[in-house]
C-alpha cells in the first residue's frame, strides 16, 4: 500500500518508479515470465477440459466410473497446483494465500474421490446357518439372506458354508491384486466394448493365476471335508457368488456373476477363484458401471452349498410381476433352475393367490391329473414359503427354489424384487396391432415401446459390432447379453420368461423386452421396427402413435453411489463465484472452488503479462520505430526472436519486412487492408463532448506524453505479439500467442474508452461485440469496456482473427461520436462485415 | 518441433515397447528402462532431453527416481505418467520439478504435445543459462 502510494506521488511529480532495463534484461525477464504464463495457460486449459468432461458425463446420461472421477479430479487438481506455482513465480511471490485455499478444497475433494477397499474384518468361513443380515459384510447379500431364511420356521435351505469377504481380501492383498486391478481399470475405456472385454479378461486371469495362500487353501479344504463328514454321503457343491451390493432392491446383478455347479474337492480351489474373478467379468463391470456402483466397494463372498438333486426347480415372485394385485408368480421346469433363469428351457407358469390357501388362479402346465394334483400341492408349499420370506424380509421377494426326490422344498435364494410390475396391455397398442404387425411374442419382459434398426446377435463376436440404439434380437435371453442392453433400445428373444435373468436386468435398465417371440431371429439386420413390449408386438417401421406414449428412460445411475460422488466432487470443483475481476471480493482468500482458483490465476496472470510494459521501462534503443506511411507512430520491441536474423540492433528504425513475428504481421495486414475513411461527421454537440472529455481525462489525450501511452507499441517474439494502442480517445490491446501447440494458442482483445458520452461509447462496444461474436470470439462487456477471446483453434483461423482485430482497431476510431445517429449502427455493422468477408475470403 | 531424445521409464514392458515404437515413428530418438535404478544409470544429461516416467514401479518408485534424476540431470525435463491417479503423487511430482503429471491411457498426439512443450522449456532454460554465461564472459553489465 505504502509503495503504491509512493508510486502514485512520484508519478504525479513526474518521476518514474520503474527501473529502466537494457534490452537483454527486458528480453530475459519477458522470456521467464512468458514461460510461466504459457505453462499456466496450458494447465488452465487442461483443468477446464477435465472439468467439462466431468460436467458432461454427469449431464449427458452416460455411465461413468469412480476411476473416471478420480482420474479427472486428479488432472484438475495437479494442473491447478501448477497454475498456482506459475502465478506465484510470475508475481514475484505474491498470492501465497492461494496454496492454503487449494489445500483446503483439495482435502475435502480427497475425502470424496478416494475410496479405500472396504475393510472386511473377521472370520474367513461361516457355516451357512450362522449367516444373518447382521453379518452381511462378511457373508455378502445372497448368503446373508439365505442363511437368515434358513433360521425361519418352515424354510429349508441346503447345508453349506460361506467363504467370507475377509478371506477374499486376504487372498487379494497377499497377491497385491488391488493396485494391479485399479491400474487396469483406470486405463479402461468403458465406452469401448472390445477394450472392456480385453481388460476384463486381463483382470480375471490375474485372479485365476494368483495362488491361494496356503493357510486359506488348507482351511477351505477343511470346510469341504467337514461338510462331507456331516452329510455322510458324497457331496458336490454349488459354488455361488454373494457379493456386497448384489441381490438388493436397487440392483439384482441377476446372473452376472459366475456359479459353478457339481463341484467336488478337486475342483474346489479353481471354482472358488472362478467365482471371485467373475466380479470383473465384462458383463458385471458394465452392469456396475451402468448402475453407478463403486468398484472398490464390491467385495465378493462365496457361498458353497450342497447340491440338491432336484426333480423340479423354479423361481417365485411373491408379488406377481404382471402387476396383478393379490397374486404371485411361480415359474418352474423339471430339473435345475438354470434353464429357467437362462431362458433356454420351456417354462411353466402358475399364478397363485397370495393368501392361504393359495389357490391357483391360472396355470399353463399341461400334465396328467395326478401330476397336476402334486403340482398344486407343491405350489401351495412354495407360496407358503414365499409369504414367510416376504413377511420376514418386509418386501416382495424373488425366490429360487428346488424340490428334491423326496418332495422336500429347498430355498436357494431370496432377494427383493428389483423393479415394479409391468403395465397391462394398453389401448393404443391394441389399435396399432393391425397396422404393420411383423411378429407377436408371448411374454412381456419389460413393458414399454421403442424403435430402431434390428440387430440379430448370433455369436459372441457380434457383441462388439452392435450399433447404438439397435433393437437387440437373440435366440435365448442369456445373461451374457446383459452388456448389450446398454446399447440397445429394446430386446426381443425367441425364448424365455419373465423369470429370466436378462428380463430382470431389462426391467432394471428400463429396456422394453419381448420374450418367447418365435421367429424373431429371422428379422433382417438393419430393418427399422417398433417394439410394443407392453402388447408383445413388433411392427414394421416407426409407429409414431405408439412411440409418442413412450415414457422417457430413467438414467440407471440416478441416486447411485458413483453419481453421488460425482455431484459432491463437482460441488467443490465447478461453481464459479469469482466472476467480476473488478469486485473487491476477487481475492485469493475468496476462492471457494477449484474453478475459482483457475479463474483467479488466469486473470492475475493475464494482468501480470499485460502490465509487463507498464511495470518495466526500457532504455532508449530497445524500441525500433516502424517505417510506415500511416500517420501514426508504431514502435516495436523484440522480446525474443521476432526480428530477422542479422537485424542491425544499433538501428533506430525497422521495416515491416524485417519482422518475423507472425501474429504481428497478421494484425498489421488487417490494419492496412483498407484505408481509414477519416473521422465520422459528428454534430456540434458531439465535438463539444470530445473537447470536454479531453479536459476531464488527460490520460486519453494522445497529446499528453507518457512512457507507453503516446506511442503505439508492439512487443513481439516469433509467435507472440502484444499491441497497445491509443488511437484517438480509446484504448485497445491485442495479444496473441500462436505456436504449433494448439492448446497454447490464443488471441485476446481489450477495448475501452472513447470521447463521446457513455451511451455512445457503449453503443460502439455493442457494435464491436456484434462483429466479434459473428467471428466466434467469446465476449465480456462491462460498460464501455469489452474483452474478446478465442483460443485453441487452427493457426489459419487465429491469424484471420488477428487481421479482423487489426482492421477494427483502425476503423472503429471515433465512430462512438455518431453511435446515436439513426441507422449508423447498422451501416457500420454491414460495412465491417462486408470488408472483413472480403479480407479473409482468400484464406477460406 | 525438432528431434529430441526421450527416455521412457515404465515397468510394464508392453506399454514401454509400444510407446517407444510410437515415439520413434514420430521421429523422436527414444530408449527405454524397466525400473528407476536402470533409468538413473542410463540417464545422460547430454543426451536425454525429456524423461517419460511411470509413477508406480516396483523398487525405486517414480517420485524417488524423479528426485535423483533431477539431481543428476537438472536440465532434463521429466513428464510423469501414471495408471494410478493420485493427487498426492501428482503434487509431489510437480514440487520436485516434474514438468507435467499425466494419466494413462494417454492419447499419443496429446502426449507428444506435452513432450514438445517439455522440450521447449528445456531449450529455453538452456538458452537462458548460455546467455548468462556469454554475458559473464563478455563482462556485460547486467
Amino acid at each position: 500500500m505504502t509503495n503504491s502510494l509512493l508510486g502514485r506521488i512520484k508519478s504525479l511529480l513526474g518521476f518514474s518508479t520503474v527501473p529502466q532495463l537494457s534490452l537483454e534484461e527486458l528480453q530475459r525477464l519477458f522470456t521467464e515470465k512468458y514461460c510461466n504464463f504459457r505453462e499456466l495457460l496450458t494447465a488452465n486449459n487442461n483443468a477446464l477440459e477435465a472439468m467439462a468432461q466431468m460436467e458432461n458425463a454427469l449431464h449427458d446420461g452416460r455411465a461413468f466410473s469412480m476411476a473416471f472421477i478420480r482420474s479427472n479430479a486428479t488432472v484438475i487438481s495437479v494442473n491447478i497446483y501448477k497454475m498456482i506455482q506459475c502465478l506465484v513465480t510470475m508475481a514475484d511471490g505474491r498470492y501465497g494465500m492461494l496454496e492454503e485455499r487449494f489445500a483446503d478444497i483439495q482435502q475435502q475433494l480427497d475425502n470424496i474421490i478416494n475410496h479405500d477397499v472396504i475393510k472386511v474384518e473377521g472370520r474367513w468361513f461361516l457355516p451357512l446357518h450362522e449367516a444373518t443380515r447382521e453379518l452381511v459384510d462378511l457373508a455378502g447379500e445372497k448368503m446373508a439372506n439365505l442363511g437368515e431364511a434358513g433360521s425361519l420356521a418352515g424354510i429349508r435351505i441346503p447345508p453349506g458354508f460361506v467363504v467370507t469377504g475377509s478371506a477374499t481380501r486376504y487372498f487379494f492383498q497377499q497377491n497385491n491384486l488391488y493396485p494391479a486391478i485399479n491400474r487396469i481399470f483406470q486405463q479402461t475405456d468403458p465406452s469401448n466394448m472390445e477394450d472392456l472385454h480385453e481388460r476384463s479378461n486381463e483382470v480375471q486371469s490375474l485372479i485365476k493365476r494368483a495362488p491361494l495362500p496356503i493357510d486359506l487353501e488348507k482351511q477351505l479344504y477343511n470346510q469341504f471335508d467337514q461338510l462331507v463328514q456331516k452329510s455322510k454321503t458324497p457331496v458336490k457343491l454349488a459354488v455361488r457368488s454373494s457379493a456386497l451390493g448384489e441381490d438388493t432392491r436397487q440392483a439384482s446383478f441377476a446372473g452376472l456373476y459366475h456359479t459353478e455347479l457339481h463341484v467336488d474337492r478337486d475342483d474346489l480351489i479353481y471354482s472358488y477363484k472362478s467365482v471371485l474373478s467373475s466380479t470383473y467379468s465384462s458383463r458385471a463391470m458394465i452392469y456396475r458401471l451402468t448402475k453407478g456402483f463403486i468398484h472398490e466397494e464390491t467385495i465378493m463372498c462365496v457361498g458353497c452349498l450342497a447340491m440338491i438333486d432336484a426333480v423340479m426347480s423354479g423361481v417365485c415372485y411373491s408379488q406377481s410381476i404382471s402387476g396383478r394385485p393379490g397374486a404371485m408368480d411361480i415359474f418352474f421346469s423339471a430339473g435345475s433352475a438354470k434353464g429357467i433363469v437362462d431362458g433356454t428351457k420351456d417354462t411353466q407358469h402358475y399364478l397363485v393367490e397370495r393368501s392361504a390357501p393359495y389357490g391357483t388362479i391360472h396355470q399353463t402346465a399341461e400334465s396328467s391329473p395326478a401330476d397336476a394334483r402334486l403340482m398344486d400341492e407343491w405350489a401351495r408349499d412354495i407360496a407358503t414359503a414365499a409369504m414367510i420370506l416376504e413377511n420376514h424380509f418386509g418386501t416382495p421377494q424373488d425366490i429360487e427354489w428346488s424340490i428334491n426326490k423326496e418332495g422336500l422344498l429347498y430355498i436357494l435364494q431370496s432377494r427383493p424384487i428389483s423393479v415394479a410390475g409391468k403395465k397391462e396391455r394398453d389401448q393404443v397398442g391394441k389399435r396399432a396391432v393391425n397396422e404393420h404387425c411383423l411378429l407377436q411374442g408371448e411374454v412381456t419382459g419389460c413393458a414399454g415401446t421403442a424403435s430402431g434398426p434390428v440387430f440379430v446377435v448370433r455369436s459372441n463376436l457380434d457383441v462388439l459390432r452392435i450399433p447404438k440404439h439397435s433393437v437387440l434380437v437373440v435366440e435365448h435371453p442369456l445373461p451374457q447379453w446383459a452388456p448389450l442392453l446398454r446399447k440397445a433400445t429394446a430386446l426381443v428373444a425367441e425364448t424365455g420368461s419373465e423369470a429370466g435373468h436378462l428380463a430382470t436386468i431389462a426391467r432394471e435398465f428400463g429396456v422394453p423386452a419381448i420374450l418367447s417371440a418365435k421367429g424373431a431371429t429371422k428379422l433382417v439386420n438393419g430393418q427399422i421396427v417398433t417394439i410394443d413390449a407392453t402388447n408383445q408386438t413388433i411392427y414394421k417401421g416407426r409407429v409414431e402413435a405408439l412411440l409418442q406414449h413412450d415414457q422417457p428412460k430413467n438414467n440407471p445411475m440416478d441416486g447411485s453411489p458413483v453419481q453421488k460422488a460425482m455431484i459432491d466432487a463437482l460441488q467443490l470443483i465447478s461453481p464459479l463465484h469469482l466472476t467480476d475481476p473488478t469486485s473487491p471480493y476477487f481475492r485469493s482468500s475468496c476462492c471457494q472452488s477449484l474453478h475459482d482458483i483457475t479463474r483467479f490465476c488466469h486473470e492475475k496472470s493475464v494482468v501480470e503479462m499485460f502490465d509487463f510494459g507498464k511495470r518495466y521501462t526500457f532504455k532508449k534503443g530497445a524500441a525500433k520505430r516502424l517505417v510506415d506511411n500511416m500517420p501514426l507512430e508504431w514502435w516495436v520491441i523484440n522480446l525474443a526472436d521476432g526480428f530477422i536474423e542479422g537485424f542491425d540492433s544499433g538501428s533506430n528504425y525497422i521495416n515491416i519486412s524485417e519482422i518475423i513475428s507472425t501474429p504481428m504481421l497478421a494484425i498489421w495486414e488487417g490494419m492496412h487492408a483498407y484505408g481509414w475513411a477519416g473521422p465520422p461527421q459528428a454534430s456540434v454537440r458531439g465535438m463539444g463532448s470530445l473537447f470536454f472529455q479531453s479536459t476531464r481525462q488527460p490520460g486519453i489525450d494522445p497529446a499528453v506524453p507518457s512512457a507507453m501511452v503516446q506511442k503505439n507499441y508492439f512487443l513481439v517474439s516469433r509467435n507472440y505479439c502484444n499491441l497497445s494502442v491509443r488511437l484517438g480517445y480509446h484504448y485497445a490491446m491485442v495479444e496473441a500467442y500462436i505456436s504449433s501447440l494448439r492448446t497454447e494458442r490464443y488471441v485476446t482483445f481489450r477495448f475501452k474508452g472513447g470521447a463521446a458520452d457513455e451511451r455512445k461509447r457503449v453503443g460502439r462496444v455493442e457494435l464491436l461485440a456484434a462483429v466479434l461474436e459473428h467471428y466466434d470470439f467469446r465476449i465480456e462487456k462491462a460498460g464501455d469496456a469489452l474483452t474478446a477471446r478465442v483460443e485453441k483453434r487452427s493457426q489459419a483461423f487465429l491469424f484471420n482473427r488477428l487481421k479482423i482485430l487489426g482492421y477494427l482497431t483502425i476503423h472503429t476510431r471515433q465512430i462512438d461520436m455518431v453511435m446515436d445517429a439513426p441507422g449508423q449502427y447498422k451501416r457500420y455493422l454491414d460495412k465491417f462485415l462486408l470488408d472483413i468477408e472480403e479480407m479473409i475470403a482468400n484464406e477460406k | 518441433m525438432s528431434n529430441y531424445s526421450i527416455l521412457v521409464v515404465d515397468d510394464e514392458a508392453d506399454f514401454r515397447d509400444i510407446m517407444i515404437k510410437k515415439l520413434h515413428k514420430r521421429g523422436l530418438e527414444c530408449e527405454g528402462a524397466g525400473d528407476g535404478d536402470t533409468a538413473l544409470d542410463m540417464l545422460n544429461p547430454n543426451k536425454h532431453d525429456v524423461v517419460l516416467l511411470d509413477v508406480k514401479m516396483p523398487g525405486k518408485g517414480g517420485i524417488q527416481t524423479l528426485k535423483e534424476a533431477k539431481q543428476k540431470a537438472p536440465m532434463t525435463e521429466v513428464v510423469m505418467l501414471t495408471g494410478h491417479a493420485s493427487v498426492e503423487s501428482g503434487i509431489d511430482g510437480i514440487k520436485h520439478g516434474a514438468f507435467d503429471y499425466l494419466m494413462k491411457p494417454m492419447d499419443v498426439e496429446r502426449l507428444i504435445e506435452v513432450l514438445d512443450a517439455a522440450y521447449e522449456r528445456k531449450r529455453t532454460q538452456m538458452e537462458k543459462i548460455e546467455l548468462a554465461q556469454v554475458k559473464k564472459h563478455m563482462a556485460m553489465p547486467s
